[in-house]
């Protein structure tokens, strides 16, 4: 991720020692570099720019601010209350349930669905496969569905006494229902198998890109030396897609921090179930902006960046570590 | 900067004369967009219809959101100063917004002057749109009001009379209900009894007992809230032993498992409604379009009989012209017109909502209004006594969030996770660090 977005940057970041040191060389390319170096290149930028400042940035200072408040939406005057909040959020047994929720939903969703992507992946690499694009495009299918409606039928399907996961256990022989609803586990599980649906055949494709990247030759030298399908899968895709891999792990795990919709849906309300069992972060968020908490709920926003920060974090060292090692790419 | 003013006065000066000129010799009136926010099905489409033919020069746009998304964009729009013309406002939130009633225009002011229409409504469907202050901020659509829809074939199974006047001395208190739901499940059949000891499907005589909360907390004369003239209100819904006893009287039902534990607009209650998993279903008045839609092949198989405790409600909302609307007059007049005694008995007769125009209730063409549906229940006079019975409750600013940890209680009550008295405990402190400390 670092590497690209120091690609695209670069005409910046370049600049300045190029016009100095080689003014003349390349006459021709640098012209254009030059004049895209003076008010052209602003103007290029300036449609991402502004929008940045009035719907990225803008939005992140106002929430820093009210997070110092007591802030209801309505009121025409507000207190405040300086680290109140901040002291409040630490204290709050209900945000680290949210924690420990998202955690949970985010685990349970993200390492099964990493294994069945690369499953997937490994057998749409397979030249013998027919009908190639039919099956690729159709991957991306759950993915440019709407959530809501997703969570609505998941929802059908997990209901408690009619729902067709608990009848098809039943017919399995497993007579007893499970209150998805109701139980904290399978409630999670429930949820992740919903994330995992939609994003299954959408990380599939990106490994499958990565796989098609590996070179064919050491495949067939893999072969020459009598690797099996399996050892050449460990030993040569694998270690060919492992930047991948990590790039699918950071992209999850930041949607993952920010599930919303599955939970919100399959509890029914905002406050996530009876005793707060699918409460996560963003929705625990989203419950007390509802009830005029706004500089609370801008606290926990937050907070959830500095969860963020910390897990990109860790990953920074983890990509860092992996990238110092052998390099097969 | 002075020129441009005056350019800018020029123009509108210029575009103001001729209109200004016409106006008065032309007869047909300006057309006029209203822009109206709404939820569900609180203006129905004849309505809108009707009113073209009325009032061909007034375009009525109807927007309509989710309940939570409805009020979060309004409350949105109040802080951009960019409001539609007349938004409606659910009970459940109305708490909430006559605390703030300055984001509203005051209807007891010319030109509306409400108070000259406010004898025709019920007097506590009227106090849900009156600010803290006295501001009159909304007028009251449909009343819910609170019955017994039951299915006497059902009843008559498991041991129970059937006629809707035996059914309603079944139970004239909540206790009785209760000893009636466990006489239906003690005559359960052997295969029903026996689903639910499987932990699969369990038959019950109510679908939901929880839904028993609200029905009981809406008996009383206050809630969580009494008004002190604050826009914060003066929190008492620990001193206040009407929550107690709702609360009480529910995990009561809860433990004597008269229910099937099926939450309200699930999946579950569509087909339950259908199958006839449950027997009794606590439903307001709009609840019978509900039913009617969801499981038609059950026509003929319900009755409704009276409520318990005597007097009921669930929902019904307050249509409002924000402050910043821009055609106020003419949405008074199309509000006005639509929450009239006349347009509403028609509402009722055409979609089952039922009138908050008390002047209404002994009027034979609602007294004698009968549904196929419920077995030919006079529907329209066992609603009209059910909410004339009531009285004003004050709805206080964050009824909603504490509703909605007392529902959480409950269900955990009503799933066996935890007793009634932890469940109250814990649900007071969640409540305390919600909203603030009962006085």
């Amino acid at each position: 991720m670092s590497n690209t977005a120091s690609k695209s940057l670069s005409p910046w970041r370049a600049s300045d020692p190029r016009k100095a040191k080689k003014p003349k060389q390349k006459a021709s390319d640098g012209a254009v570099v030059n004049s895209l170096n003076g008010g052209w290149g602003y103007l290029f930028t300036a449609p991402f720019v502004v929008m940045f400042l009035i719907f990225g940035l803008a939005p992140v200072i106002y929430s820093v601010y009210i997070a110092f408040f007591s802030w209801d939406p309505l009121d025409f005057t507000h207190t405040y209350i300086g680290i109140d909040n901040f002291v409040r959020v630490i204290q709050d047994e209900q945000f680290w349930l949210a924690v420990r929720n998202t955690f949970s939903i985010w685990a349970l969703s993200t390492f099964p669905q990493m294994v069945m992507a690369i499953a997937l992946a490994n057998v749409l690499r397979n030249p013998m496969l027919k009908f190639k694009t039919f099956w690729r495009t159709m991957l991306l299918v759950p993915n440019i569905t709407s959530v809501l409606a997703v969570a609505i039928v998941f929802g059908q399907l997990f209901s408690r006494d009619f729902g067709l996961v608990n009848l098809a256990r039943e017919y399995l022989g497993m007579s007893n229902h499970i209150n998805f609803v109701s139980e904290t586990v399978p409630g999670h599980i429930a949820i992740a198998t919903m994330i995992t649906w939609r994003w299954l055949g959408y990380n599939a494709l990106i490994f499958l890109a990565a796989m098609l990247a590996v070179p064919n030759e050491l495949y067939e030298a893999a072969s020459i030396d009598g690797a099996s399908g399996w050892r050449q899968f460990r030993y040569v895709t694998l270690p060919g897609i492992r930047n991948t891999i990590t790039f699918v792990l950071v992209v999850g795990t930041i949607g993952g921090l920010q599930v919303f919709a599955e939970p919100l849906t399959l509890a029914g309300g905002e406050s996530g179930g009876d005793s707060r069992q699918f409460s996560t972060l963003t929705l625990f968020l989203f419950e007390q902006a509802h009830m005029g908490n706004w500089g609370y709920a801008a606290t926990i926003g937050i907070m959830i960046t500095f969860i963020v920060l910390i897990i990109s974090g860790i990953n920074f060292v983890f990509t860092r570590r992996l990238g110092s090692g052998e390099n097969v790419q | 900067m002075k020129k441009l003013s005056a350019r800018i006065a020029g123009i509108a000066i210029a575009f103001a004369l001729p209109l200004s000129l016409v106006a008065p010799a032309s007869a047909a009136p300006a057309a006029v967009t209203l822009t109206v926010w709404t939820y569900g099905n609180v203006i129905e489409p004849q309505a809108i219809i009707d009113y073209k033919k009325l009032h061909p020069e007034i375009t009525i746009q109807l927007k309509k959101s989710g309940l939570d998304a409805h009020h979060q964009s309004l409350i949105t729009s109040f802080l951009a100063n960019k409001t539609p013309d007349i938004a409606a406002v659910e009970v459940s939130y109305s708490g909430y917004f006559r605390s703030y009633p300055q984001y509203f225009t005051d209807l007891r002011k010319a030109p509306y002057n409400s108070a000259s229409i406010e004898n025709n409504y019920l007097d506590w469907r009227w106090a849900q749109g009156v600010g803290y202050e006295g501001t009159v901020f909304g007028l009251p659509t449909d009343v819910g009001g609170m019955q017994v829809a039951y299915r006497p074939a059902l009843f008559k199974a498991h041991g129970l009379p059937t006629s809707r006047d035996a059914v309603a001395k079944l139970w004239p208190t909540w206790s009785a209900f209760i000893a009636t739901g466990q006489k239906y499940q003690k005559n359960l059949s052997k295969a029903e009894k026996d689903s639910c000891s499987k932990k699969k499907v369990c038959y019950g005589f109510i679908d939901n007992a929880g839904t028993i909360y609200n029905a009981v907390l809406n008996q009383g004369t206050k809630k969580y809230y009494e008004n002190d003239n604050t826009k914060d209100g003066k929190l008492v819904y620990e001193s206040n032993p009407q929550v107690k006893t709702a609360f009480q009287t529910t995990a009561t039902a809860l433990g004597a498992g008269i229910g099937t534990n099926i939450n309200s607009f699930t999946n579950d209650w569509n087909v339950g409604m259908n199958k006839g998993i449950f027997a009794t279903i606590l439903a307001p008045a709009w609840m019978m379009d509900y039913i009617k839609q969801q499981a038609p092949k059950t026509k003929g198989k319900w009755d409704i009989a009276d409520l318990p405790g005597g007097g009921g409600n669930l929902g019904g909302s307050q249509l409002t012209i924000p402050k910043s609307a821009v055609h106020k007059k003419e949405a008074w007049d199309f509000m006005s017109w639509y929450l009239s005694p006349a347009e509403q008995l028609k509402i009722f007769k055409k979609y089952g909502l039922f009138p908050s125009t008390s002047v209404l209730y002994d009027n034979p063409a609602l007294k004698n209004f009968k549904d196929p549906f419920f077995n030919n229940a006079p529907v329209g006079q066992i609603y009209g006594s059910s909410v004339k019975t009531l009285k004003p409750i004050y709805e206080g600013k964050k009824q909603r969030a504490i509703d909605n940890i007392i529902g959480q209680a409950l269900s955990r009550v009503g799933l066996k996770k935890q007793n009634a008295a932890s469940a109250w405990t814990q649900a007071l402190n969640e409540i305390k660090n919600a909203v603030g400390p009962s006085k």
